[in-house]
């Protein structure tokens, strides 16, 4: 196992103090970086444990915008009855991520860090247009999440800065928000293709505001503007599915890997956007009612 | 690299561990307090849940833990399950059931059940398969486990 300086700070100031240091990274539910530091895949100078640092684990209401701490483990996340009510898509997304013993360590904000392309409560954030905080002992900033992700494992995260919270608008009116994942082995299987879809309904019963956003179809988890204006104002009705397979042929080009042909990936990506969409219509319906 | 002292809940007593920040709770328990209990069986990945024990009555995996990580938890490992000289009702009812077969899954296994009982006391086959999805075993085929739980769940054997 490799060596680094370990550090543990307890308060937020401390915690921006810890990560000036040069090359300093942050160790929160290590369901990641652990296992990767084990197998000698990566190495750090100085590494920041945030066991300590309880004020960045909170689910908070702040009137306007939902509130969440970076820290919060994603059982956390899948247990909130305020999640629940709020981003249903979250809480089934955070449900979905590996093994219990995983979610009770895993962290939100190591999952948006990571910045995998298969990442599951990714999706279910970027349909909510949610915005991280960032900080460091320089300020701190705000930047939409869709901006924060750069690439495979590559964030706009600069050297000393850390995620402080992740924050998100609630949906009023008749809407609904669903996340689907489609994986190997159901339990602790990585993303062959996972989606998440938020739709509005007016009081004609068309689609007056829908979000999709897919993820292990393209270098980063991405919004799907062109499906998304392809189905807007449209009818929620079953032919629905054409409108997404050309939309999505224009929209996607996945690869091919280990985990799944392109092939499989484009034909999972429409059935999965579709099946998603027609949940959060349901429960658009039912809140219209 | 600097030791570091970390200070928490072993199965109820205070105990206190000095060791280098490199070293997963995993190799603390086997190593520096000799209980094996908790094994390794993927190579520290996270798959297996061989490793598991229980942290502020949550499952998790011993190793994907540093050490220094565990500062003011409450662990309880397998060794930790037995009470005034008795097993634990899971302990006795995974043997009754036939839920131990070469054993090296049932540690864990039996303290993610424990887990799953304490927060749900009688849960479905579903919500058992489910929350054992992070302890895999190759000889039980997982049935005798399901049953092993509905016996601890109806009261167990003798207690
Ligand atoms: C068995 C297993 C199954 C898994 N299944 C899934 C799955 O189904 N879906 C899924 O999406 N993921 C899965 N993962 C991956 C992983 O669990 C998640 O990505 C998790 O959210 C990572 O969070 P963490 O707190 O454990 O991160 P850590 O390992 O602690 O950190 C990961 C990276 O993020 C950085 N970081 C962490 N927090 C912050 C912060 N607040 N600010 C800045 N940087 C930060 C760290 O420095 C590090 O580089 C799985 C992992 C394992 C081992
Ligand atoms: S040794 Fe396999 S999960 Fe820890
Ligand atoms: S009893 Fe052998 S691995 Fe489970």
């Amino acid at each position: 196992m490799q060596e680094f300086n370990y550090h543990r700070p307890i308060t937020i100031t401390e915690l921006k103090e810890c990560l000036s240091i040069p090359g300093a990274r942050i160790l929160a539910g290590g369901t990641d970086i652990v296992p990767r530091m084990r197998q000698g895949k990566f190495s750090v100078p100085a590494l920041v444990d945030t066991s300590g640092v309880k004020a960045m684990r909170f689910i908070e209401d702040q009137g306007s915008e939902i509130v969440l701490g970076a820290l919060t483990t994603h059982q956390e996340a899948a247990d909130s009855p305020l999640l629940q009510n709020i981003n249903p898509a979250l809480v089934t997304a955070a449900e979905s991520i590996g093994c219990q013993q995983t979610r009770c360590r895993g962290t939100l904000g190591g999952n948006i860090a990571n910045a995998s392309p298969a990442a599951d409560t990714l999706p279910a954030l970027l349909i909510f247009d949610a915005t991280l905080l960032l900080q460091s002992l320089e300020g701190e900033r705000r930047i939409p999440l869709e901006e924060f992700l750069l690439g495979p494992g590559q964030t706009d995260l600069l050297e000393g800065e850390f995620i402080h919270s992740i924050s998100f608008k609630p949906m009023i009116g008749s809407w609904g928000a669903a996340f689907i994942k489609i994986g190997k082995r159901s339990g602790m299987a990585i993303s062959v293709a996972n989606t998440a879809v938020a739709v509005e309904l007016n009081d004609k019963g068309k689609i007056s505001d829908i979000r999709i956003a897919l993820g292990s179809v393209a270098p980063t988890v991405i919004r799907c503007r062109k499906i998304e204006q392809a189905l807007l104002g449209k009818e929620p009705e079953p032919a629905l599915m054409k409108e997404i397979h050309k939309a999505c042929q224009e929209e996607i080009s996945p690869i091919t890997d280990i985990r799944s042909s392109a092939e499989y990936r484009n034909h999972a990506a429409e059935v999965i956007i579709h099946r998603a969409l027609e949940s959060a219509v349901e429960q658009a319906k039912e809140r219209g009612r | 690299m600097k030791t570091i002292t970390v200070s928490f809940l072993l199965n109820g007593k205070k105990t206190s561990v000095t060791s280098l920040p490199n070293r997963t709770l995993l190799d603390v328990l086997r190593e520096d307090l000799g209980l094996t209990g908790a094994k390794d069986a993927c190579g520290g990945e996270g798959e297996c849940g061989a490793c598991t024990v229980i942290m502020n009555g949550n499952p998790v995996n011993s190793c994907m833990i540093f050490i220094g990580q565990i500062e003011g938890t409450q662990i309880t490992t397998i060794e930790g399950l037995m009470e005034k000289g008795e097993f634990h009702r899971l302990q006795k009812s995974f043997v009754e059931a036939g839920a131990v077969q070469c054993g090296f899954c049932t540690p864990g296994a039996i303290l993610t059940a424990k887990t799953l009982l304490d927060n749900n006391p009688h849960p479905t086959d579903h919500e058992i398969r489910e929350g054992l999805s992070g302890n895999l075993c190759r000889c039980t085929g997982y049935n005798k486990m399901i049953d092993a739980i509905h016996l601890a769940e109806q009261g167990g054997l003798d207690d």
